[in-house]
């Protein structure tokens, strides 16, 4: 009898199971009750970072609930206040979130969300173009939000696609104040970048955080690094202790899941570093001088509102400091009001478009840098001299 | 069912762990459908235990895999994969070689056909049929490496192919793809990962509405058969197998052992780089930024499943690239899609596992046994 209890098992449970579907009334797949789907790439949840953003535009702000290791639960208001943005809660159900465990998974996962009866998908990612277009063209009801990346037609050039919103960021506005900080706070003159990927999409944070310290530092040297992944924090470990060890004594990271381990590396360190994405103080509150906060979370909020309110339109949004799209999180260990006054200054001067953030490796190489004078950074000059 | 081995007195040498792995071929099918079932029944109470809802996540499972025209097409993109990366493990195993380096064998495939397919403007009858042999030529190529280390300088192809997977991984994701062949360049600011797409005559033709299913599967069955033919019925396969069984008994009986191992090897690297082309000319259309597959391991699993035969790999191939399909359906339950891997570790351990220990079996038994469903029991978890 004992060796066949697998089998026994097997058809006593596992078989009514696989024919789950067919023959038991309770497990037909039906349309289920949600209206948003989210749809993230392989980085998944759990980056602190990216991902984390989105999810947390589309369920404590939007839906007011959070994903627990129970499940989803409602978000009490002491800690919905705490929240950098809390505007009012949506009236939506909870959302439904698919990762995908490999490139070719996005468009089917994009599928079976509008499969499922989301009005509004949400794709979490520029890897997610390609799928986002073919999917939306089939489903010219469905409504989609793209992250990080336009509309493309075949041969890369932007499109329209009505039903498609896609949100872009001026990562390098941002970085370019984080630059500035890190450049003026150094005490080795030796800042450093830890990137993921070596995309145009990392470029515009390595740039404009390179273009930042050339203009309140010109001195300061800023050694660059990539991992080449996104998931891997051994590597974000490695790289970070070989730039402490180089002498940086602020890194800034832009490497999603690696940034995790640049972040370990500056607490082994005891050194600073700058999150990315999110406000990443609560990773290491001693450590994290400050974060390039990207609004991801403001931008999948304002989709679901529009949805909500009937006035959801397709088209691109492109989000600087101006549109409060990005921005640096409030000051956390070892900041000097100083630095903070000049950070300021330069962020006037973004805004009023004095001064023109490069986001290429090309446009960085015809940067001027402004003259701290004309900008009245006190700061920066002095740290010159 | 207690079947003894062909040649009971061969049980008494030490095998090599190696071919203890690798000798599912002399044992019934069922112990491969044995560990699966015991494997999926498993994980049902695993499921159970995180307190999610087994019986509709199997059912996800199975309408992810099957229902309807769209998962069928997702899983017979997944299995066609599967079912090339297993066969080159296993035609590595026919020579004796444990060809640990498919997933690098795989990326050069994928890039081969990546940019042949951009950069080779032939009539459409040409296109398709010379990118999927740029695929094949770079997997062989890089699967040629390994053999040549071996027969010329004696290193040991399981720590050579691993190495290459690492430099494979890193010239092709950490430069090539990054840098001198990447879509956008310096003065872009849109973000495009990978190469530029490939021209649409390059794309392998899908063959059903609503669905993804595409050439490269009935293409993936084909090559199954051929490597059935190839190593069964030819004079070559059976020069290959004898030089599996013993290098050197082979060369004493005029093979040269050394050519074959480096065809076996060519063959087996060529069937890996045919995987990763089939998922560029098929679903990407380009080299992409993120290609992270692990298909090329996964293959080692599909031949251990399917016994290191051509068909039973063509079965394990078509049943972990369905279980992969209907994986992501799982998170409409609330289950985790790693499940679906856990399924495939623990049904890989149980047919691994006996036979890691089957000499140890034999001798607590007292006879020489290869497989008993005892030995199955008691390697459960």
């Amino acid at each position: 009898m004992k060796r066949y209890s697998p089998l026994a098992l097997f058809f006593g449970l596992a078989l009514p199971a696989l024919l789950g579907p067919g023959i038991l009334p309770g497990c037909k797949t039906q349309k289920a009750q949600h209206t948003i789907g989210l749809a993230l790439d392989v980085g998944g949840r759990g980056d602190q970072s990216f991902n984390d953003g989105a999810l947390r535009g589309l369920e404590t702000m939007a839906a007011g609930v959070r994903y627990t290791a129970r499940g989803y639960e409602p978000v009490p208001d002491a800690a919905y206040q705490q929240l950098e943005l809390h505007p009012p809660h949506l009236a939506l159900p909870k959302p439904l979130v698919l990762s995908g465990k490999a490139q070719e998974d996005y468009e089917p996962n994009l599928q079976l969300l509008v499969d499922q009866g989301s009005e509004l998908v949400i794709a979490v990612g520029f890897m997610m173009e390609p799928a986002t277009r073919a999917v939306a063209a089939r489903n010219p009801a469905a409504k989609f939000l793209l992250l990080d990346s336009p509309v493309l037609d075949a041969s890369g050039k932007p499109v329209v696609a009505p039903n498609v919103r896609s949100v872009v960021f001026k990562e390098h506005e941002g970085s370019f104040l984080a630059g500035a900080l890190a450049a003026e706070l150094s005490r080795t003159g030796k800042i450093g970048f830890v990137g993921g990927m070596q995309l145009p999409l990392i470029r515009k944070f390595e740039v404009g955080y390179r273009a930042g310290a050339r203009s309140v530092a010109p001195h300061v040297e800023v050694l660059v690094a990539y991992t080449g992944t996104f998931d891997d924090e051994k590597k974000g470990v490695e790289i970070g202790q070989d730039l402490y060890g180089r002498g940086c004594d602020i890194v800034f990271h832009a490497a999603g899941l690696d940034g995790l381990g640049v972040i370990k590396a500056a607490q082994q360190a005891n050194q600073l570093v700058i999150g990315v994405d999110s406000d990443q103080a609560q990773v290491a509150p001693k450590n994290v001088l400050t974060s390039m906060v990207k609004h991801v979370d403001a931008a999948v909020y304002g989709a679901a509102k529009d949805l909500l309110e009937g006035h959801f339109t397709g088209g691109d949004l492109v989000l600087g400091l101006k549109e409060g799209g990005v921005g640096l999180a409030p000051l956390g260990a070892g900041a000097d009001p100083g630095a903070l006054a000049d950070v300021e200054k330069l962020k006037d001067a973004i805004i009023a478009g004095k001064i023109l953030v490069p986001a290429t490796l090309d446009e960085l190489a015809k940067f001027q840098a402004p003259s701290p004078a004309t900008l009245g950074l006190a700061h920066a000059v002095a740290a010159s001299k | 069912m207690s079947e003894v081995l062909p040649q009971p007195g061969l049980e008494l040498q030490p095998r090599s762990l190696r071919a203890r792995l690798f000798s599912a071929a002399r044992e019934p099918l069922w112990a491969a459908l044995l560990a699966v079932t015991a494997s999926l029944t498993f994980s049902f109470f695993a499921i159970l235990a995180t307190g999610k809802d087994p019986v509709a996540g199997y059912g996800y499972l199975v309408s992810g895999a099957l229902g309807g025209p769209g998962p069928i097409g997702e899983t017979a993109i997944k299995g066609a994969v599967l079912i090339l990366t297993g066969l080159s493990v296993a035609v590595a195993f026919v020579v004796g070689l444990f060809n640990i380096g498919a997933e690098g064998q795989l990326i050069w495939g994928a890039l081969a056909a990546a940019v042949a397919g951009r950069a080779l403007d032939l009539p459409a009858f040409l296109q398709l049929p010379c990118c999927v042999l740029a695929a094949c030529l770079a997997g062989g190529l890089w699967g040629l490496v390994p053999a040549l280390l071996k027969v010329r300088r004696g290193v040991h192809e399981v720590i050579s192919t691993i190495l290459l997977n690492w430099i494979a991984i890193h010239l092709v994701h950490g430069w090539l793809v990054a840098g001198p062949l990447a879509a956008g360049s310096s003065s872009s600011s849109i973000s495009v990962a990978g190469t530029a797409n490939i021209r649409a005559s390059a794309f392998l033709p899908r063959l059903l509405t609503g669905s993804r299913l595409d050439l490269g599967f009935p293409l993936a069955l084909a090559v199954a058969a051929a490597v059935w033919f190839l190593l069964t019925r030819t004079r070559r396969g059976f020069e290959w197998r004898a030089v599996g069984s013993g290098a050197e008994a082979a060369y004493a009986s005029g093979i040269p052992a050394a050519r074959r191992i480096c065809e076996a090897m060519f063959l087996s690297g060529a069937l890996a780089g045919l995987a990763g082309g089939l998922l560029v000319l098929g679903t990407e259309h380009k080299y992409p930024g993120v290609f992270r597959t692990g298909y090329g391991f996964d293959g080692i699993a599909v031949a251990l499943i399917g016994g290191g035969t051509a068909a039973g790999t063509a079965v394990a191939g078509l049943f972990f690239g369905a279980l992969r399909a209907g994986a992501t359906r799982l998170q409409l339950v609330g289950i985790h899609p790693s499940f679906a891997e856990l399924i495939q570790g623990v049904a890989v351990l149980l047919v691994a596992a006996p036979r890691l220990f089957a000499p140890l079996l034999a001798k607590l038994r007292g006879r020489p046994r290869a497989l008993a469903p005892e030995a199955l029991e008691s390697a459960k978890p």
